[in-house]
């Protein structure tokens, strides 16, 4: 009898009862937060639904020692972290973001460019913050990378720099990207007036193939050879895209596009999300991520917009003004951010369409923000 | 020609590949006599002793390499080649004990070092001198020869004149050397330099790739085929196909079908494809073994 109740007593130590603190439960009731608004309100299903779903997986209470924890050397989810940790998955989210992505509105207005060169400030906004928050070069470089609204460059970026802080961050990035159409409207009526909100764009001109199997090609190397820190995001986003347009390689960019996103982004979501062990997560810094990070994403959407007025202030002819509502998608968060410069457009005028205007600086900023990633990387890595 | 070209980029391959191996080791530095307070190998002897360090940021595997203090007898210690521990992490250091016997273990030398010698580190095929150190015979007991880096970016050590104090299994650098967000910390205490330059950075590289689309690339005048018929359609036929479309499709062909012939004709936005978009059910082919075959150049 008393064996029974010993190994009872031993087997209640083991359960999640037994270890459960309130920590556990606000994480797991987070993850329960960011799975709902997956599901019910569809805010980015596909990165909230695993990493919500990570989040409870990671704060199931648990004896230690049993090797299945993802910070337990060698258990299932420590190998899979590996690939946040070791930064794999993200450059090869990129190759399926790059085959994914068409340039041609950025290369028929090669102007719209600069807009997502302007809103990487964001990053370095929330860098300068960062810092006088306390927060050393290192950390503050991570951190500030949550203002180019791009999940993997976040966790490329903090993976290296500040490891310790990768779960806040990456959590923090996604959440914002989720919550674009909620921060960045505000903004842009803010800043802009109603006649500046009526500016009608010129239709972009045809795109030939040449020039876009050349783009990604002559893209990477400007690039790469300015900052080549930012080499496996840049390659592989400008490797992605030359699989895509060369015309010869459509089985490889399909799978790019398609199976190999789709793993990775699984087992990224998944694992980030599990790397929010409450005894980790749950500290004063991590709620200064979060409070940076939205101010990284407002900075970022202001400069963008602002930028836009600026240039229009050099733009003599009325009918090549840009419309300051798409400044906002100079910040990554591809589609989404286009999306938003679209719907806030057709508000005030609904036969006006930006989306095709508004995706040249959004792929803008997924090149901005690698290669501000590279800088940060190069200074402080 | 084709499988020559092939194969020169393989050789190519090779090479840039076979770049990472014992080539990256250097002899860090000697300890040729031990005193007092010197290290005490696994026998609890206190040796002269051989430091090795990896230059590169890949493992390097260095058994089956030589070491020898012999420039005519360059395969006087070997390494074991079978012992799986013979791996060097990148930027990490070995110490081989100089014992004069080595069948005391894998990390002891089968000659003892004095002042005066050469110490060598020989490639696997007991020919090729990887690096050599020469100890000057003046230096004193219980001090040691060290080689430290003076260009990372070359590769280039040079042998520091000095006699140094011992630092086994230590990369020799400076100890107090700080991170490099220590560093900025110091620097760039409000990081507004960083940011400037940073800045600039993601500029300087948009605005380049804008100026070389804006002007090198863009064709000066697209010119976009027109769909010009070159008679009338016969109006039998266009209500017959009408009607087997009214039959067999609802409205929103025909309002996709409108949409895209009315962006086509009229200078639309639509960019030139390599290939025809259409709709319709298309085999994927998926268990076609043919299309699986994989394809070999020929």
């Amino acid at each position: 009898m008393e064996q029974i109740i010993s190994s009872l007593q031993q087997f209640w130590e083991y359960t999640g009862i037994a270890n459960c603190t309130w920590q556990n439960l606000v994480m797991i009731g987070i993850g329960i937060v960011f799975i709902t608004l997956a599901i019910v309100k569809e805010w980015e299903p596909m990165l909230l639904v695993p990493i919500g779903f990570g989040m409870v997986i990671g704060n199931i209470p648990m004896f230690p020692g049993l090797n299945i924890g993802i910070y337990e050397d060698g258990s299932v989810l420590n190998i899979l972290y590996q690939g946040v940790r070791q930064g794999w998955y993200p450059p090869l989210i990129f190759l399926g973001i790059g085959a994914m992505t068409d340039f041609s509105a950025l290369i028929s207005q090669p102007r719209l460019i600069l807009i997502g060169a302007a809103a990487q400030m964001g990053i370095f906004g929330a860098y300068l913050l960062a810092l006088s928050m306390g927060f050393m070069p290192n950390e503050a470089g991570a951190i500030g990378i949550i203002g180019g609204a791009d999940g993997p460059t976040a966790i490329f970026l903090s993976s290296k720099l500040a490891p310790d802080l990768m779960g806040a961050i990456a959590v923090s990035a996604y959440s914002y990207m989720a919550l674009v159409p909620v921060i960045q409207k505000p903004i842009m009526l803010l800043l802009t007036t109603d006649k500046e909100r009526r500016i009608r764009m010129p239709a972009p001109r045809v795109v030939s193939q040449k020039e876009k199997i050349i783009f990604p090609i002559v893209g990477f190397l400007i690039t790469a050879f300015i900052v080549p820190s930012g080499l496996p995001l840049l390659g592989m986003l400008f490797f992605g895209n030359l699989l895509k347009e060369s015309g010869v390689t459509r089985r490889l960019a399909e799978t790019a596009r398609g199976p190999l996103i789709d793993v990775v982004t699984t087992l990224i979501g998944l694992t980030v999300g599990a790397s929010t062990q409450a005894d980790k997560f749950l500290s004063l810094n991590s709620l200064k991520i979060f409070g940076l990070g939205l101010l990284s994403f407002v900075i970022a959407t202001a400069c963008g917009v602002l930028f836009v007025k600026l240039m229009n202030l050099f733009i003599k002819n009325p009918a090549r003004k840009i419309n300051p509502l798409i400044g906002n998608a100079g910040v990554s968060a591809v589609p989404d951010s286009a999306r938003v410069s679209e719907v806030v457009g057709r508000e005030i005028d609904p036969s006006n369409h930006l989306l095709m205007h508004a995706m040249g600086p959004n792929v803008a900023g997924v090149i901005g923000s690698a290669v501000a990633a590279g800088i940060l990387l190069s200074f402080l890595g | 020609m084709k499988r020559l070209t092939l194969l020169a980029a393989g050789l190519l391959t090779t090479c840039v590949l076979g770049a990472q191996n014992v080539r990256d080791l250097v002899i860090s530095e000697v300890m040729p006599e031990p005193d007092s307070t010197s290290l005490v190998d696994d026998y609890g002897r206190r040796t002269g002793w051989i430091e090795l360090y990896n230059t590169s940021t890949g493992t390097v595997s260095y058994g089956g390499c030589f070491l020898t203090d012999d420039r005519d007898n360059l395969r006087k210690s070997l390494i074991p080649a079978w012992d799986r521990s013979t791996k060097l992490g990148p930027r990490q250091t070995v110490v081989f004990y100089a014992s004069g016997c080595g069948s005391d273990g894998t990390f002891y030398a089968g000659f003892t070092l004095r002042p005066g010698a050469t110490v060598y580190l020989v490639s696997n095929d007991g020919r090729t001198i990887v690096d050599s150190l020469p100890v000057p015979a003046a230096l004193p007991q219980g001090k040691s020869v060290v080689k430290k880096a003076v260009d990372l970016r070359e590769k280039v050590y040079e042998v520091m004149p000095e006699a140094a104090d011992p630092s086994p299994r230590m990369v020799n650098k400076d100890p107090d050397a700080e991170t490099k967000g220590q560093i900025m910390a110091h620097k760039d205490p409000h990081g507004l330099i960083l940011a400037l330059v940073s800045i600039s950075v993601v500029f300087a590289a948009l605005a380049l790739l804008w100026f070389l689309f804006a002007n090198l690339f863009s064709p000066k005048k697209p010119r976009i085929p027109r769909l010009r018929p070159s008679k009338a359609p016969d109006e039998e036929v266009a209500a017959a196909v009408a009607l087997a479309l009214d039959m067999e499709q609802g409205g929103e062909v025909y309002a996709a079908i409108a949409l895209a012939l009315h962006l086509y004709l009229n200078d639309s936005v639509h960019d030139a494809e390599t290939y025809v978009l259409t709709y319709g059910p298309v085999s994927p082919q998926w268990n076609n073994k043919e299309l699986n075959f994989r394809k070999l150049p020929r």
